[in-house]
This record gives structure tokens, sequence and C-alpha cells, in this order.
């Protein structure tokens, strides 16, 4: 994607991940498929505290380790396309979080918590599919402002709370007292905020992609009254409007990597819009390959119900659908997203929130730049 | 997108700031002074060289990138389409005559379309014939050295203000419905046709029925070949993949409502705010998507259902931003006059979004494109 998305600075546009990022992505869903594909969550949640050991040493091999997603370009992109491989076949481990963890080791990962402000208590507690992949875990919100927290050990098991743990804050020092975060985002806190939510967002892509592939496979072999379900219009539309959702998705994702990668003034509404069309597809997708499915559908022996089951944390956590709107709203203000229609009150807008910090603002018109 | 793209844009919103009323909503209203603002406009464009942009040289034209073609598409969907019904003549039917016109139809029509002097209509739908075209029914007869066409059109867009209609008729009956049909280039002044104009919610212009009555067309008239217009027209709809940008006008009107609110843009019920934040993100994933099937077409690799997903999610934003955006005005007094302007912009989106799911294709035949992609193997 070294074209930039809707950019004036270049002559033409790249709507796709670079070639090495793409072939990256293939080779781990082979990988992941060699080392078991679907059993391997099916075995995670038979063994949850084998885990770990299950996917890290596959995540070794594959050198997962080695990308830096804040270097940005390919290695942005491979972290992106891996993602988009362990969605597919619903790789039970915090693939997202984890690349996204801090150079220095301190913590196991990243994780975005849905709160704004710097204290407790200014949003539910974080909280991610994180049980049993690391005690400690780096924190960002939306506004960029870092804290440490430690997972809490599991509730429930995984065949209903897929390794959802919640998070407990430890308490920081800042200027008016012990809080549990820095006081003031940083444009690389934000940045990161950004980075936190766009990342699963890839993985939900991958569930999505393999939810409609079995769904057609399914709906092509499956025969009523004579005939595969495929040949029902009944059955065709539903398809069709879920396929639109998914490649939507495909589209807001590569923007949104983009507007990562360019270190985008907009880059967390950017994310926060991909989330919000993910969030969407993911309620559609879900309904229309379930009931297309039928019975089976439910039951264990059929893929689908594995990666529905397992989409559930990342549709969940950090930010519900409606959480989601709720801070694009009021982000965006009266400023919109940004595009060639923004308008002057779209980069007045962006302008202002580079003032605040962020790391670029937007380019003309109140396209990206 | 390069800086080509951007100047390009920055100079199209200038000639529309300088030529076309701030209160233009379009060619087709009640007010003939309308339609001569788009003659004007087209003809501005002409000479500035931006009317045929996309057009071989040879043509007259600059052959400029899919990207500028779709920057062209957006900033004129967005400000109403201050060219009128030009784009069909531009877009497809001068296209399609360089392919297939002979010379003499080439030299008759090319110039005064890429002069932006002309407007073409098209003659398709019947009643017995709408997203199932194969089935039409209006026939040329063979007369002597030419034909005589009898029958009737139906929701023909600008068939009251055409000089030409590019028309589709039966010349025989082959194995196959889709053999034995011709196109003819008539003169909408001929006589024997006669036009009947709807009245419809979308106004004026949009919607006419057209009577052939005896109508005598020759060889000259004939576009390519005889009995093989099927094909033509299939290649005629493959020039409007994209089609209207129509996230152009609504990511437009949704950047505008906070301006033409002022201060009552806070006092909006926070859940319609949502509902606009919604549709923002719904209109970028539109954008996103016409961007996909422009870089398709730029490399080559389009296949015909690759616009369907785009069209689909495209009508839809259409019409539920529509939807959000009249929700918007209602909740707000709007006394000056940017205010009622935006009113009315507003309401004229929402009168034309109902049509968007039907016309040009109807959103159903999208989703049998696509379903019969994505199901190869049924």
């Amino acid at each position: 994607m070294t074209a930039v998305l809707g950019a004036a600075t270049s002559t033409d546009m790249n709507t796709e991940l670079s070639d090495e990022a793409a072939e990256y992505g293939r080779t781990a869903l082979r990988a992941f498929e060699a080392a078991g594909g679907d059993e391997l969550v099916q075995a995670a949640e038979r063994e949850p505290e084998k885990r770990a050991g299950l996917i890290e040493p596959l995540l070794d091999e594959i050198g997962a380790w080695e990308l830096d997603p804040r270097a940005g370009g390919d290695e942005l992109e491979a972290a992106a396309a891996l993602c988009r491989a362990a969605g597919w076949w619903a790789l039970p481990y915090p693939l997202a979080e984890r690349l996204c963890r801090p150079a220095d080791g301190s913590t196991a990962g990243l994780v975005l918590a849905a709160g704004t402000g710097a204290g407790v208590g200014t949003g539910p507690a974080p909280a991610a599919a994180v049980a049993g992949a690391g005690q400690r875990w780096s924190t960002v919100t939306l506004d960029g402002r870092r804290g440490v927290a430690t997972a809490r050990p599991l509730a429930e098991g995984p065949r209903y709370g897929a390794f959802v743990a919640e998070l407990d804050p430890e308490p920081v020092a800042t200027s008016t007292g012990t809080g549990t975060g820095t006081e003031d985002g940083t444009a690389d806190g934000r940045a990161d905020a950004a980075l936190a939510l766009v990342l699963p967002c890839w993985t939900l892509l991958g569930m999505l992609d393999r939810a409609l592939d079995l769904t057609r496979a399914h709906v092509l072999a499956r025969q009523q009254f004579g005939q595969p379900l495929a040949r029902f219009q009944g059955v065709q539309f539903q398809l069709t409007d879920a396929e639109v959702e998914r490649v939507g998705v495909e589209e807001l994702a590569k923007f949104a990597l983009w507007s990562v990668q360019a270190g985008h003034g907009d880059a967390v509404e950017d994310a926060l819009a991909l989330r919000h069309a993910a969030l969407e597809a993911a309620d559609l997708v879900f309904r229309v390959t379930h009931q297309l499915h039928g019975a089976m559908g439910f039951c264990d022996e059929t893929t689908l119900s594995w990666i529905s089951r397992y989409s559930q944390p990342v549709r969940r956590h950090p930010l519900s659908l409606s959480a989601t709107r709720d801070h694009l709203t009021r982000r965006i203000g009266r400023a919109g997203l940004s595009g060639p229609f923004a308008g002057p009150a779209g980069a007045a807008g962006a302008a202002a929130r580079a003032g605040a910090g962020s790391a670029a603002g937007s380019g003309e018109e109140g396209q990206p730049r | 997108m390069g800086e080509g793209v951007a100047t390009l844009r920055r100079e199209l919103r200038q000639l529309v700031r300088e030529h076309v009323p701030p209160d233009f909503l379009g060619a087709f209203t009640a007010d003939p002074a309308d339609l001569e603002v788009a003659q004007a406009f087209c003809r501005t464009l002409a000479e500035r060289g931006l009317l045929c942009m996309a057009w071989p040289r040879e043509f007259g034209g600059r052959e400029s990138s899919p990207w500028e073609q779709m920057a062209v598409r957006e900033e004129m969907w967005a400000l109403h389409e201050p060219r009128g019904a030009q784009y069909m003549g531009v877009n497809w039917v001068g296209p399609t005559i360089m392919r297939h016109g002979t010379a003499e139809q080439q030299a008759r029509h090319l110039p005064p379309i890429s002069r932006g002097e002309v407007i073409w209509c098209q003659g398709f739908s019947e009643p017995e014939a709408g997203s199932d075209l194969a089935s039409l029914r209006t026939t040329a007869r063979r007369d002597g050295g030419g034909w005589r066409v009898t029958g009737q059109k139906v929701w023909t867009s600008y068939a009251t203000m055409a000089q030409w209609c590019f028309l589709l008729a039966r010349t025989s009956k082959g194995a196959r419905r889709q053999q034995g049909l011709t196109v003819f280039l008539v003169p909408m002044s001929d006589p024997a046709i006669e036009v009947r104009p709807i009245a419809s919610m979308i106004g004026p212009h949009h919607l006419n029925e057209v009577f052939f009555d005896e109508l005598r067309v020759t060889e000259a008239d004939v576009l390519g070949t005889v009995d093989e217009g099927w094909s033509l027209v299939q290649e005629v709809l493959a020039f409007e993949r994209v089609g209207i940008a129509r996230y152009a006008r609504v990511e437009r009107l949704l950047h505008e409502a906070p301006t033409a609110l002022g201060d009552q843009w806070e006092k909006l019920p926070e859940e319609l705010r949502g509902r606009w934040a919604r549709m923002l993100v719904h209109a970028r994933r539109a954008r996103l998507l016409a961007y996909r099937v422009v870089a398709l077409q730029a490399s080559g690799r389009i296949r015909p259902d690759d616009s369907a997903a785009y069209r689909i999610a495209v009508t839809r934003l259409d019409q539920e931003s529509a939807e959000v955006l009249m929700d918007i005005v209602a909740e707000a007094s709007l006394p000056d006059e940017a205010g009622r302007r935006f009113r009315r912009a507003v309401a004229d989106h929402r009168r034309y979004s109902v049509s968007a799911t039907v016309a040009s294709g109807s959103v159903e035949m999208q989703r049998i494109l696509m379903a019969r992609a994505l199901l190869a193997a049924s």
C-alpha cells in the first residue's frame, strides 16, 4: 500500500497490500493449517492452560515476533495480513494485542482501554481475550493516555468466556496524585490507540472471510427440495448482502491501516470508523451465515460455530458498537471524517485535533495526505 | 491520486462557483433557466477541454486517467450535476459511436457531443421490458431499403429535451431473445415520435413515455450491425460500471449539515448525531468501494460483477442518508438563505434517492449478478 489512498502525492491509487505482506499472510494461513487449522481453537478450549504453548512456537516459526507494526510500511501490512490469517482459523491467541507489545518488553502487549480519563471509573475496566497469554498489559485510551493493567484470573472457562479477562489498571503517579494512567495523551499514545483498534479489526475481517467461505460451500452442497440451497434467490440475496458488508470492511481496513501508516492526524477517527463498520458487518454476516447453515451452524462439528463464538471478544471489546459510535460521534464533532468533501469545517476540525498533539493534520480540502 | 486530481477538483469547484448559481439543484426543474445554466456550463467545460476529458485525443479528448474521470464524476454529482443530461452523450453514447459508428456517424454526432450542444436520451426500457430488457417489443419492420419502427418506451429520462435517441428495437426473431435486436440513432424531432411526460415525485423531465408510430429509419441510422445490438448494449452498460458517484453528494450534504445548522447542531438529539456519524462511515465505505472498481478497471482486471457490491452499497447509502438528513433539517429552523438552500438540497436528495435502487439497473439485478459470481460453481 505504498501509493496512498485519497492522498495528493501519488499518481495512482493502489488499494492492495504490498505483495510481500499478502504473501506473508498466505504463508501464515498455510502454517496455521499445517499446525492443525480448526483443531487449534478446539484444543485450546479443551486445555486452556496450554494455549500459549500451543500457539507461541507456531508464531515464532513464522517470524511473527520479528514484526514491528509501529515501524509502518511492510511490517505493519504484514502484521495486518497475519491478523487476518489468524481470524480465518479463529486462532485462540491475542495476536493483535501481542504484536503491539512495547519494544522494551515490559508488558505482554497492548490493550485499548475504553475510558478516556486518567482516573478509575471513566469507563469500563479494560478487557480482552488475553487470559493465560501474559500477566501485565500496557493500556492506552483513545486520547492516548497510557497505563499498565494486570489480567485477572478467568472468571469462567473458555467455552463461554472465549478467554476474555478483565484487566485491573495499576496505579501510577500523576501531578494530581495517584491515578491509573498518565495525565495527558501523547501523539505516540494516540497512534498506539489507532493501532490497537485497527489490528483486531483485521482479525475480525479474517473471521468474516471464513464465515462467508464456509457458508458459500454449505449452500452449494446442501440440497433441499431437490436442489442446492444456492439456487434459491432468498439464499442468494442474503449471501450477497453479507458479502457487500465484508468487502466494505476490507476497503475500510486498508484505509485505516494507511491512516496509521501515514501518521494521519485522524488515525483514531479512521480506526473508529473502521471498527464501527466492522461491528455492523459482523452482526449481519454472522446472522446470515448462521441462518443459512440452519441447525448445523450451532453444532460443534461445524466450523462456523467456533468462528462465531470466538468472534465475540473482538466484537465486544474494547468497545461495543454503541460505544464505538458514541466515541466516533463525539470525536468528529462538527468536522466529520476526512475526505474530498470535508470542506473548511472538516479541515478546521482536523487541524484543531492536530493542534492538540496529533502527529499530522489533514491535507488539502480535508483529504488525508 | 495525483496532484493532477487535486488541481482538477479545484478547477471544477471554481468553475461551478463562477458559472452555476448557488441555489442550483440540477437541470431538471420546472424552471427552464436551470436547463440553460447546465447547457452553458457544458459549453464552458468544453471550451476548457474538461467535458470530454476521457475521450481519445483523435476525437478531441485528453485521455484522462480513470482517477481524473472519477474526480469529475464526484465533483459534478456532489454539486447537483451541472452538466445536466450531457453525461449520457459524453460517457457512453459518444464512446460507443467511436467504437461502432461509421465515419459519417462519427462526423455527425461526435463534434456536437464534445461541444456540449446536444442532449441524448436512451430508448431501452418498455412497459413489458424493465430489468428483463431482452423482452422488449418495439419492432422495426423491414420496409423497402429501411425499416418502420413502432412501439413504446417508458421511463425515458430527458426525452422532452433530447435531440437524439439511442434506440434499441427488435429487427428479427432469433433463437434467443437477445438476438435480433438493433440499435438505431434517431432524431427526436421526427413527427413519428411522441413524448408524453410522466409526473413524478423526483421532478420534471426525469420520466417520460416515448411512442414510435411507423418511424422511418434507414441503414444509415443503424449503429453497429443489424440484429446484433445486444452486445453493443452490454458494452454501453460496461462504460457505466462505476455509474453515478452518489456518495459524493451524500458526503457533501453530510459535511454541510453542521455548518447549515450553526448553533443548533449541538442541540440535536445525540442519537441523531450518531446516525449522522454512521452515515459518514457508510459514505466513506461506498467511496472506497468505488475506488476499488476504478482500480480494477485501471488494471484491466474488472469483471461485470465487480461493481455490484459498490452499487448495492451506494444506493442503500443514498436512501439511508436521505432519511438521516431529512430528520436533521426537521430538527432545525434554518431561517437564513443558506439554511433554506440546504433544506431544499436535502429535500431534493430525498426525493431523488427513492429512485436510486431502481434506476440504471435495479439493486436486485446487482444482487443476481453478484450471487452468480459468488456461487459460480452452482
